[in-house]
């Protein structure tokens, strides 16, 4: 058997740190490059980026993108059948990967330079020639309902949560349905409109090919020429309506048999990684709630001290979770929306956690951060972000979201800005973009109307220990939070059956 | 940030030219392995990597551990211990600090062993970590209220699973294939025993003094360091930990002798699924049949083999089909998942699968196949190594199998050798209907 060419790229990806990355400023119309070629490395990491997504569904189909570029990734092509590809890739370990997010998705791929003509034959084929075949077709297109109408609302009450938050900040909005669409609109979609989407969208202008690692000279030239196969032309950027606030507390629950309530909630606003904002906004969204750090003033509060869950978070902007728990990348958009997410916890103590965390977010709003952990959070910053971009595709995927944030290197940008901030700015962000009246809420839990009734009347929610002899501290900071007023309108509350979600766009109505 | 830049030049110009290490080996890395007095191992894998550092301690006890009844559930119950802070340093001077140098940290817990990470960037925090680390390793400081307040962390964590069906039939199937092994529970551990924990204060220091050893541990590190200077800091900072001496003894699994089957009724919608497991080998670096076992879940069930190609692409009764033969320090199940797209082809699917394990016992499998499964296994962990944690994460589970970071690459050279008529040995050897344990799930509008 072939002995694989074992070198040590770690040592490579050091390299990358100083290797002049190479991009062409996009002209409309044509193909845009981001080149991070290492010398020497045997891995190759495509990264192939379009300005396309979700939001791109036309009215009435819904999934539509997300159903044509799994075509593409887990789908046959002209020549070969899904199996054939599937059987090609097998003995080099390779597949071609797929996000699809609401105005951005991409197509990954990594593979050991022994195999690269052989790999980029068949990943160029599946992007340039889809087969779009019909068995395929009728494949994929069933995953798609199943997840939406079995997996999302029955196995993964978490994501569901935040699905469901999505759906109440983004109600007549290009973002306001599902990636994968509804169950109604999936069904009608036909291997003609898998087609058309193609059509339409899969131009130049529309897609950045990224290529990192030790690729020979001429492969990045090869790509781009075959890619300029493709028409030119590009879709202009989405033109987003104006974003709804929430009124007050505007709460959605969606009710299912279930011992655990999982609770999500936020809402919109506009400053993005581009925005100068947003760099003292996530200082503070960081203090809040680092994602599965201890750090996070909510997990310190509701899990630390209380022991309610398994973890609380809080988010400047949206956040996918990638390689361990740093951020992945390559899901820019243009609106964005501040979230807590609170995971799982006893039904018995869903209306104080949810108090609790309200409580927070108000006192954050009117006190601020300290000085104490103002200086602990950027230094925490400044240093976790060195983790961010350690593989080619990391690295790769980094450099590709700076371009669309109009930065040379984002990372690069946080070292710089960081140290510049001043606690004052990171308190005038949380005054100017926070507030803890007006927010969508969403939960997953049952006896729906029960929780109705309390959140309504603001029936005190007490909550007991196993511990007898709790730090004085927090029992006299419980009874604050027991009794924290919530000032909900009963209008605002909204009750629906879990298994109602996805089948239309929306949030079903309740019964 | 200029110093940092720094540090890497130099790197830059010692690796003008690629670096092949071991170059027959799977793991192409250099290490160096050395044991303290008190019985602490150190692998240590210096790497010229732009100046992060993955800091790995391994504890060789999980749920594997968990032999007397009403303690399932305590190694996962215990990590989350580790980090209540010491005498020396609170958690929230412990949390500090791992915040200030911006360190990703967590801990995981398996059936056989619980592993904590620190990763941070800058080795000048090398010293610091180590400190700490020893600190928590050795001067764990906890009372009977903390381990109240976390037990019900616990319990959190284990409703934020219960929305998983898959989860749940991998439990009964545990449950149901084994009589006696602690395999028989997952590493959340049963309800019951996750609800007693608040009554546990006086197991869980009897089970620190057991496990939390230095002559069960061994520490991992790999990134941008000197090897010299962590053998240093190690020795100052761990050479007090008292050794345990303690042995544990699992119970003996006795042999399956009839087929076994369960069912889960899951409460709200989800597609039905199906998991079938046989009783099979522990992990051997030296006998064939693992590797040989290995390679067989591959070629029969992987996404290219043809069992996979009919049921999921052709004739779309599955929307996944694969097979999991993990590595475990005792005799472990071999197991057979899928998620089909309707009830009424669950029986169906799980006789395909029955059909294609008797094949194997009297098919071989051609020497093309056989050349295929290799290079992908090869590939495979190839790719993974791309990371210092990549690198110390493949690492430490072999590491926890054995205490021998050599047992991959041992196990890579098993592969070698496995032919097309192991594998028909090996399934006329444990896929018998007697030593099989049959689970599915149906709910909701699935029915």
């Amino acid at each position: 058997m072939k002995k694989i060419k074992m070198i040590s790229f770690i040592g490579f990806l050091a390299l990358a740190f100083f290797m002049t990355d190479a991009c062409t400023k996009k002209p409309s119309g044509t193909l845009a490059t981001e080149l991070l070629p290492v010398e020497g490395s045997p891995m190759i990491s495509f990264r192939i980026l379009l300005n396309m997504g979700s939001a791109n569904d036309p009215a009435g189909k819904e999934g539509l993108c997300h159903l044509t570029l799994s075509m593409m990734a887990g789908g046959g092509t002209k020549s070969l059948t899904f199996k054939e590809i599937q059987e090609k890739f097998f003995p080099m370990a390779a597949g071609v990967g797929l996000r699809v997010e609401k105005e951005m998705s991409v197509f990954t791929g990594t593979i050991h330079i022994d195999n690269l003509d052989k790999y980029y034959a068949i990943f160029k084929e599946m992007l340039l020639d889809p087969g779009f075949r019909e068995d395929d077709f009728i494949r994929l297109k069933t995953n798609q309902l199943n997840f939406l109408e079995k997996t999302l609302v029955g196995n993964m009450d978490e994501q569901f949560g935040k699905e469901i938050l999505n759906l109440m900040m983004y109600t007549n909005h290009p973002y306001g349905h599902h990636d994968s669409g509804t169950v109604e609109s999936v069904r009608r979609l036909t291997l003609d409109d898998i087609r058309a989407f193609y059509q339409e969208h899969f131009k130049q202008g529309n897609i950045t090919i990224g290529l990192a690692g030790g690729y020979p000279d001429s492969f990045s030239t090869k790509v781009v020429d075959d890619f300029a196969a493709l028409p030119e032309g590009f879709d202009p950027q989405l033109e987003l309506p104006a974003l709804r606030k929430p009124e007050g507390l505007e709460i959605v629950i969606a009710e299912k048999q279930t011992p655990a309530t999982n609770i999500s909630m936020g809402f919109p606003h506009t400053i993005g990684k581009s925005s100068d904002d947003f760099f003292a906004l996530w200082i503070a969204c960081s203090h809040f709630g680092e994602h599965r750090q201890s750090l996070s003033l909510l997990y310190q509060k509701i899990r630390e001290e209380r022991g309610q869950n398994y973890g609380d978070y809080a988010y400047a902007d949206h956040f996918i979770q990638g390689r361990l728990k740093f951020p992945a990348t390559n899901y820019c958009r243009q609106q964005q929306y501040f979230s807590i997410w609170i995971r799982a916890l006893a039904n018995s103590n869903r209306h104080f956690v949810l108090r609790q965390a309200l409580r927070e977010l108000k006192k954050l709003v009117e006190e601020g951060i300290s000085e104490e952990r103002f200086q602990l959070v950027r230094k925490y910053l400044l240093n976790y972000t060195r983790l961010y971009a350690q593989t080619l595709g990391e690295r790769l995927g980094w450099q590709m979201d700076s371009r669309y944030y109009g930065y040379k290197d984002f990372l690069a940008e946080v070292q710089d800005r960081l140290p510049k901030i001043t606690r004052e700015e990171v308190n005038n962000a949380i005054k100017t973009h926070l507030n803890s009246d007006n927010v969508y809420i969403a939960i997953i839990t049952q006896d729906a109307e029960s929780l109705k009734n309390d959140l309504i009347s603001n029936t005190p929610s007490p909550i007991s220990y196993a511990n007898p002899n709790m730090p004085q501290k927090v029992l006299d900071e419980d009874l604050v939070i027991q009794s924290f007023p919530l000032d909900i309108h009963p209008d605002k509350i909204r009750i629906a059956k879990a298994s109602d979600f996805f089948k239309r766009t929306g949030i079903p109505e309740s019964e | 940030m200029v110093k940092y830049l720094s540090s890497f030049l130099c790197l830059l110009m010692i690796l003008s030219s690629p670096i092949i290490l071991q170059a027959s080996k799977i793991f192409p890395y250099d290490y160096k392995v050395e044991e303290l007095e008190n019985g602490f191992k150190v692998v240590s894998i210096p790497l010229p990597n732009p100046n992060i550092i993955s800091y790995y301690t391994i504890v060789r006890s999980g749920s594997r551990n968990e032999v007397e009844p009403g303690k399932s559930g305590f190694a996962h119950f215990f990590e989350h211990m580790m980090f209540k802070g010491t005498e020396n340093m609170s958690p929230e001077e412990y949390d500090n600090f791992l915040s200030e140098i911006g360190a990703g940290t967590n801990a995981y817990t398996t059936d056989d062993y619980t592993c904590y990470y620190v990763v941070f960037a800058g080795r000048e925090n090398l010293e610091n970590v180590v400190k700490a680390e020893a600190d928590r390793f050795i001067n764990l400081f906890w009372d009977e209220e903390m381990i109240k307040t976390e037990a019900k962390v616990i319990e959190g964590e284990y409703y934020a699973s219960v929305s998983s069906p898959s989860r749940r039939m991998f439990e009964l199937l545990r449950d149901t294939a084994y009589e006696k092994h602690s395999y028989k529970h997952t590493t959340l551990g049963y309800l019951e025993d996750i609800l007693d924990m608040p009554n546990q204060f006086p197991y869980s220091q009897l089970y620190k003094k057991r496990f939390y050893a230095p002559d069960n541990s061994i520490l991992l590190v790999a990134g941008d360091f000197d090897h010299e200077q962590l053998m240093t800091l190690v020795k100052q900072y761990y050479g007090g930990w008292e050794k345990s001496s303690y042995t544990l003894v699992t119970p003996e699994e006795p042999a399956q002798t009839e087929a076994k089957r369960a069912h889960y009724d899951w409460p709200t919608q989800t597609l039905p699924m199906l998991a079938i497991g046989f009783h099979g080998p522990s992990y051997s670096d030296e006998n064939i049949d693992k590797a040989a076992l290995d390679l067989m879940a591959e070629i029969a069930f992987s996404r290219s083999s043809e069992l996979y190609q009919r049921l999921v692409i052709e004739e779309q009764k599955c929307q996944s089909l694969g097979a999991s033969f993990a590595h475990r320090r005792d005799p472990y199940l071999l197991t057979f998942n899928s998620v089909v797209k309707n009830e009424k082809d669950l029986r169906y699917v799980e006789e395909e699968i029955f059909k294609e394990l008797e094949r194997l016992k009297i098919e071989p499998v051609s020497e093309e196949k056989l050349a295929d499964i290799k290079s992908n296994l090869k590939y495979s962990f190839a790719n993974s190594l791309d990371t210092t944690d990549g690198i110390a994460g493949s690492l430490a589970f072999y590491i926890s199998l054995t205490t021998d970071p050599g047992s991959v690459n041992k196990m890579f050279d098993l592969f070698e050798k496995v032919t097309p008529q192991d594998f028909m040995d090996m399934a006329k050897k444990y896929f018998q209907r007697s030593n099989s344990t049959v689970v599915t799930l149906t709910g909701g509008e699935s029915r």
